[in-house]
């Protein structure tokens, strides 16, 4: 199971079309982009992981604030740094693709926006959530008040059984009545 | 007994958002128990599964074991669910399927080839469906355009293809219902063959006269030819071709509008989702360039700092004193009136502009340019109202001390007021003047709609290359300059650009009985448009400050969209039904309806020729005693959807009790649970405490 870095099988390639949402164009090209990341002797080993920093430079993922959320959520590494196989590069790909159904795409979301992989969306998490939208520095941040403020209007409005977090379940109760959420959950090479 | 229910909520929502989220939860979801229930289970990430594996994949144990903590667990409930449509990784969806082959070769050769032969379909209808998206037109523009300037731009270039989808759609119905006909069969004997030359010139193409009225452009050029049957006519098929666009055109903007209101209107005030959707849909994942990812930021920050002040005015605004709220109804009251008296100066100039182009001499006195001036005064005088009012509205409306949204509403809805009302005063002062003319007056109309087309173009085409352009090339050169300073960047106004595309289709709707080319002028103005406004928007124009949600816009777009719809439908009907009276002794005829013929008895001779039953039939159809129990009928079916929506809203209701009461019982479960645990794995710290309260008892005892 793996692939050699530089070229893709065609038993595999039909492999990945069957197990992503990703088309074989598509595919073709994640490898291409996936092949450029990697180093000159890496490109003859099998299934190499590629670390965070240089999938961070990807153009798609620059200016994303929650790009090292994305790697750690869908890297396979045991040692949870966030590296990612060309394997971990499609489910990425295809999570993030046109075609992928609402129910995966918010759940990779309620993943990415849980900070403390610890299955619900608390306080401390919405808090790290809305710093990430309105930008990191100090200058952007929005004052305590505020964010007390709106922390506690999205509890009210979206946690619905009041146990102070949002869950996965009525995460996607949310996420199921935005049209917008699927046009913009999009990652497309 | 609801009395009881909402106290019962309120209570408990109180007592947990304020008390209990900080230090109470936090200790719940942080237990060993809490790790171990399944809805927690399911969404853990699968790495962090693996200890608790063996407690939840129950049926087939030694199966499970085998693939260890690669099993997708409760996600894989049904078993002919896609693999791509599970959330575990490549590895993890190669040992799912794995095991699947192994159960498919268990259930036999008939129904592994049926699956087999689902998944080839499937495969090639997403094919078909993905060549097809591919065909839609500008697919990789849009793409480009959401990604630089996020949504809001993005739907107003969406509902432009719309547009120019829907005018060639208009196009099809047209060749085939009108012009294909006359072509084929010809036109009457008296009307003479069509060719350029004598008094006409190249300004014939703007003033949509000399060759051009008597072109295939206008009604006149429809003349009945040798396509003479009862019930298949020239007339006939016109009216049936006008009437098809009519209708076909209703139902799908009507379709388009309901389908977004659906979405986001009931569904977002009823249950008010607003700032989770801000905070959970609000980044665009599609932002590549980090010059748009900041202005995003800024987009959000924005928007949730106006939410927030919107929240606070609103508690403001319920303290307002008697006298503050009588100065401010007054204050309003007069910019009302202003408002309203700018209308009506408006739609004064507009009268007068249309009486001035009206009532020009004899047109060789004067020079070709006066005459042309003088041929667009209309046009002019409405596209510079249109121009200057919104601006104005804006202004007006933040003097009123209404919060954000209802400004930007306000003007909105002004300012539709104002283009469409506009337009019909200018149709209905038009139809008065053509009123006792000599010449073809369906042509004449036409004209006036030709030309409004041509004109509202022409400003678009200078608006985007005289103005925009050197104004961004003058904040290139000199940036520091007085001018390009006093002018600041220019942003793309949304709201602006979709009232000028509803406008323009208001028009094309009005003109087309008249000008059945109007929709493929349409399609060539509508495209030249998108390529002018992406130039425009891509070249010249910075992000916006302020955002629009796309949907909730697009609702709106639509919205709009169908009230220039009805408008030109109501124009239209206003127009048709006038002439009645004098139609017979003084009117010039002309085009397809001669010989006493008209748009109203045209169908009369077609259901005079039918068999008896049928005309009985379609009177029956046409008298109100079928309206009766067509009305009745309606009501039936419309109080039962209304009762079971009402139904619908109260199981709602009780569902969330619900929900709220099992969630506050596997609260207290799990905080019994680890109570009970601590005690058990370590007596010796909960005896001190049992000690001490006893120590503490027996002299109060």
């Amino acid at each position: 199971m793996g692939t050699t870095a530089s070229q893709l099988g065609k038993d595999m390639l039909s492999e990945y079309q069957e197990l992503t949402f990703l088309t074989k164009q598509e595919i073709l090209l994640a490898h291409k982009r996936f092949t450029e990341l990697l180093t000159r002797d890496e490109k003859d080993l099998a299934n190499t992981r590629v670390p965070i920093e240089r999938i961070l430079t990807l153009p798609e993922l620059k200016s994303n604030p929650f790009r090292k959320r994305i790697c750690h959520v869908f890297s396979t590494s045991e040692y949870k740094d966030g590296s990612l196989t060309f394997e971990d590069f499609l489910d990425l790909l295809s999570a993030f693709s046109d075609s992928a159904t609402l129910e995966i795409k918010s759940h990779y979301a309620f993943r990415i926006f849980d900070f403390d992989d610890d299955g619900t969306l608390d306080c401390g998490d919405l808090e790290k959530l809305v710093n990430c939208l309105t930008g990191e520095t100090d200058d952007t941040r929005l004052t305590p008040e505020e964010m007390r403020q709106l922390i506690n209007n999205i509890l009210e409005e979206s946690d619905i059984d009041k146990d102070g977090t949002v869950n996965l379940s009525e995460f996607q109760h949310v996420i199921s009545r935005s049209p917008d959420f699927v046009s913009s959950f999009k990652i497309v090479l | 007994m609801e009395n009881k229910t909402v106290n019962f909520m309120r209570l408990l929502s109180e007592d947990s958002t304020h008390s209990t989220v900080s230090s109470d939860s936090c200790e719940y979801y942080q237990t060993e128990i809490f790790d171990l229930l399944p809805s927690i289970q399911a969404s853990r990430p699968e790495q962090s599964r693996k200890p608790s594996e063996a407690y939840q994949d129950g049926p087939v144990p030694g199966e499970e074991s085998i693939h260890g903590h690669l099993s997708s667990g409760p996600r894989d409930k049904a078993p002919t669910q896609p693999l791509r449509n599970m959330v575990i990784c490549i590895q993890g969806k190669r040992s799912v399927r794995d095991r699947r082959k192994m159960q498919i070769s268990d259930i036999g050769f008939w129904v592994s080839w049926r699956r087999s032969q689902s998944i080839t379909m499937k495969r090639v209808w997403e094919q078909m469906g993905g060549a097809l998206s591919g065909l839609l037109p500008w697919q990789h523009t849009l793409h480009a355009i959401e990604g630089r300037y996020g949504f809001g731009v993005k739907a107003y270039f969406v509902l432009l293809r719309y547009l120019v989808n829907l005018n060639l759609l208009h196009c099809a119905l047209i060749f085939g219902f009108i012009v294909g006909p006359t072509i084929f069969y010809g036109r009457s004997k008296s009307s003479e063959p069509l060719k350029f030359g004598g008094n006409d010139s190249v300004l014939d193409f703007f003033l949509g006269s000399g060759y051009l009225d008597r072109s295939p452009v206008f009604y006149c050029f429809y003349t009945p030819g040798s396509l003479n049957m009862q019930c298949l006519n020239t007339p006939l098929l016109y009216l049936a071709g006008i009437l098809t666009i009519l209708f076909l055109t209703l139902i799908l903007v009507v379709r388009r509008t309901t389908v977004g209101y659906k979405h986001t209107w009931m569904l977002g005030k009823q249950y008010s989702m607003n700032v989770s959707y801000k905070i959970f849909c609000g980044w665009d994942f599609t932002i590549q360039d980090p010059a748009a990812a900041t202005l995003k930021h800024s987009f959000i920050r924005n928007d949730l700092k106006l939410f927030l002040e919107e929240q606070s005015f609103s508690l403001r605004e319920a303290q307002r004193t008697l006298g503050q709220r009588v100065r401010l109804y007054l204050l309003r009251f007069f910019l009302n009136l202003l408002v309203l008296s700018l209308l009506g100066g408006a739609f004064y100039l507009i009268y007068f502009a249309t009486n001035k182009s009206q009532d020009q001499g004899i047109p060789g006195e004067r020079q070709w340019l006066v005459i042309l001036v003088l041929q667009y005064l209309p046009p002019i005088t409405i596209s510079f109202v249109n121009l200057l009012l919104p601006h104005i509205f804006r202004k007006i409306s933040s003097f009123e001390d209404y919060s954000f949204t209802m400004q930007v509403n306000a003007t909105l809805v002004r300012s539709i007021f104002l283009k469409l009302a506009s337009l019909g005063i200018y149709l209905f002062f038009i139809f008065k003047h053509l009123k006792d003319q000599s010449q073809c007056l369906e042509n004449l109309f036409g004209r006036e709609m030709y030309k409004l087309c041509i004109f509202n173009f022409l400003t678009a085409f200078c608006n985007a290359f005289f103005l925009n352009y050197p104004r961004k090339l003058l904040q290139e050169k000199y940036p520091s300059s007085l001018l390009a300073q006093l002018w600041g960047k220019q942003c793309f106004l949304v709201p602006f650009n979709v009232l000028d595309l509803v406008y323009i289709q208001t028009v094309s709707w009005v003109g087309v009985f008249y000008c059945p080319l109007l929709p493929l002028i349409g399609v060539v103005t509508l495209t030249a448009t998108f390529y002018i406004q992406k130039f425009s928007v891509l070249r010249c124009c910075v992000a916006e400050q302020r955002m629009f949600r796309g949907s909730s816009s697009s609702v709106l777009f639509h919205f709009m969209l169908l009230l220039g719809l009805l408008m030109a439908v109501a124009t239209l009907g206003f127009n048709l039904y006038q002439p009645r009276e004098p139609a017979c002794n003084h009117r010039f005829s002309c085009g397809p309806f001669g010989n006493g013929q008209n748009v109203f008895n045209v169908t009369g001779v077609c259901v005079d020729s039918l068999p008896s039953p049928a005309q009985s039939t379609l009177s029956y159809l046409n008298s109100s005693a079928f309206a009766l129990p067509l009305i009745l009928a309606e009501i039936i079916i419309l109080t039962s959807y209304v009762s079971r929506g009402r139904a619908n809203q109260k199981a709602i209701e009780r569902l969330k009790d619900m929900l709220v009461m099992s969630s506050s019982d596997k609260r207290f479960l799990v905080k019994q649970h680890t109570t009970l645990l601590r005690r058990q794995r370590n007596p010796c710290r909960v005896r001190p405490a049992a000690i001490e309260e006893n120590q503490r008892l027996p002299p109060e005892s």
